[in-house]
């Protein structure tokens, strides 16, 4: 695929370049007219050869969107569960507290 | 007066506490080195996501200049630009559009990290300890030595530490993949963005030479190495003399031209090592092997020059 894009891109853009030169020695409308046929296929040709390239590539964009969120949710859980644990040695100190007292009625 | 048998009970309990606490320590302190190397992926991870932003979004500036060229060609030189050439380029719009939500996305992940591995989790749970110490002391009328508290305090703290480790580590796990998703795409779309690039560049420059050929540009620019050092600045653009400096201004064109296309393939080439250096550190915590030595975060200035060239054009 990526052949045939830099090969339709090196068409359209060889066609651009010279595209007032042919136009100037067009002698009829006619002949006009082919050559703007012609640009406008060669540019159409570069661009929908450009999207499949990149339309090829959709599952692969979709999968990592899906993936990067899922990364993040676990992150952001981590981050949450880090911050708990201050909390979780502040029950411990409720439970040492409680066990000290039932040492304390022994 | 406390009893001898709760005296001791509670010196029990303390000393099981801080046994326990470190023996925590020592089954996960291997994970304090992951820290470090966790904090220096987050550091690469945030680079990389800023310059990938930068990059697609520049990318889209080019893709409008390139419909915005099309339609001058259109207009002044009967080149046509058909309904369905739009439309493509539209479609090409919408798929840089998903690339640029992918951008966003890893930068939200790479401020969700750099949170996790600057969580103040350590911090916070020195105060949570001395808590806990105080209610030991005045529970069970047993006064830890200094020695004792500090090895609660330094054993709660290292804990702490370990287990954010480990998170990390886990965090990590779920980014490898990703990251190495990342690369691979940026890699594999390496010439498709190219294209694009080349593209405009070639035909902003035919159409600049075309322009300079029928005299509808202001080659007085091309003065400025020899007025600028003196103050002066050239006067209203004089025929004779504009036509005189066509073919500097050409040349000029064509150096140009040259210039950005290396601009391009230099920003591209700094945007695919920086993902590769991001993806290198990721997997360095998510396997668990310490980095040998710790390079700073490979910062990717390239990008943002061209990105920033871009965006003034």
């Amino acid at each position: 695929m990526a052949n045939a894009l830099s090969d339709v891109q090196a068409t359209f853009l060889s066609l651009d370049a010279q595209y007032n030169t042919l136009r100037a020695g067009c002698k009829t409308p006619a002949q006009r007219d082919a050559l703007a046929a012609q640009y406008s296929t060669a540019q159409q040709n570069y661009q929908s050869t450009l999207n499949a390239t990149l339309a090829d590539d959709d599952a692969q964009v979709a999968a990592l969107s899906t993936q990067l969120k899922a990364a993040n949710a676990q992150v952001v859980r981590a981050t949450v569960e880090l911050g708990n644990i201050s909390k979780v040695i502040d029950d411990i100190t409720t439970a040492v507290t409680l066990g000290a007292q039932l040492v304390g009625m022994l | 007066m406390p009893s001898p048998v709760r005296s001791y009970a509670a010196i029990f309990q303390i000393r099981a506490a801080i046994a326990a606490v470190c023996f925590g320590c020592l089954v996960l302190i291997a994970g304090c080195k992951t820290s470090e190397d966790a904090a220096a992926a987050a550091t690469q991870m945030s680079a990389t996501a800023k310059s990938l932003s930068d990059y697609y979004a520049a990318l889209s500036t080019i893709l409008s200049d390139t419909d915005r060229i099309y339609s001058l060609n259109e207009t002044l030189y009967s080149k046509p630009y058909s309904a369905e050439s739009r439309q493509e380029l539209k479609t090409t719009q919408a798929e840089l559009a998903k690339r640029i939500t992918l951008a966003a996305d890893l930068s939200t992940l790479a401020g969700s990290f750099a949170k996790l591995t600057s969580s103040t989790a350590p911090a916070d749970v020195a105060a949570a300890g001395n808590n806990l110490e105080t209610e030991v002391d005045s529970l069970a009328s047993y006064n830890a030595s200094t020695g004792e508290q500090n090895a609660i305090k330094s054993a709660l703290q290292l804990l702490v530490e370990a287990v954010q480790a480990h998170k990390e580590h886990e965090a990590a796990q779920a980014m490898d993949s990703l990251a190495s998703g990342l690369s691979a795409l940026f890699d594999k779309e390496a010439p498709s963005w190219k294209s694009v690039d080349d593209v405009y560049v070639q035909l902003a420059a035919t159409l600049a030479r075309n322009l300079a050929d029928q005299n509808a540009v202001d080659n007085s620019a091309m003065l400025k190495p020899a007025l600028d050092p003196f103050g002066l600045a050239p006067s209203v653009p004089v025929p004779d003399l504009n036509t005189k400096l066509v073919a500097l201004a050409k040349q000029q064109i064509s150096a140009r031209q040259a210039a950005l296309i290396s601009s391009y393939g230099n920003a591209a080439d700094a945007m695919s090592k920086s993902l590769q250096e991001m993806l290198q550190r990721i997997h360095m915590v998510a396997t668990d092997k310490p980095m040998a030595f710790r390079i700073p975060p490979l910062t990717v200035t390239t990008v943002e020059q061209w990105a920033t060239e871009v965006q003034s054009h």
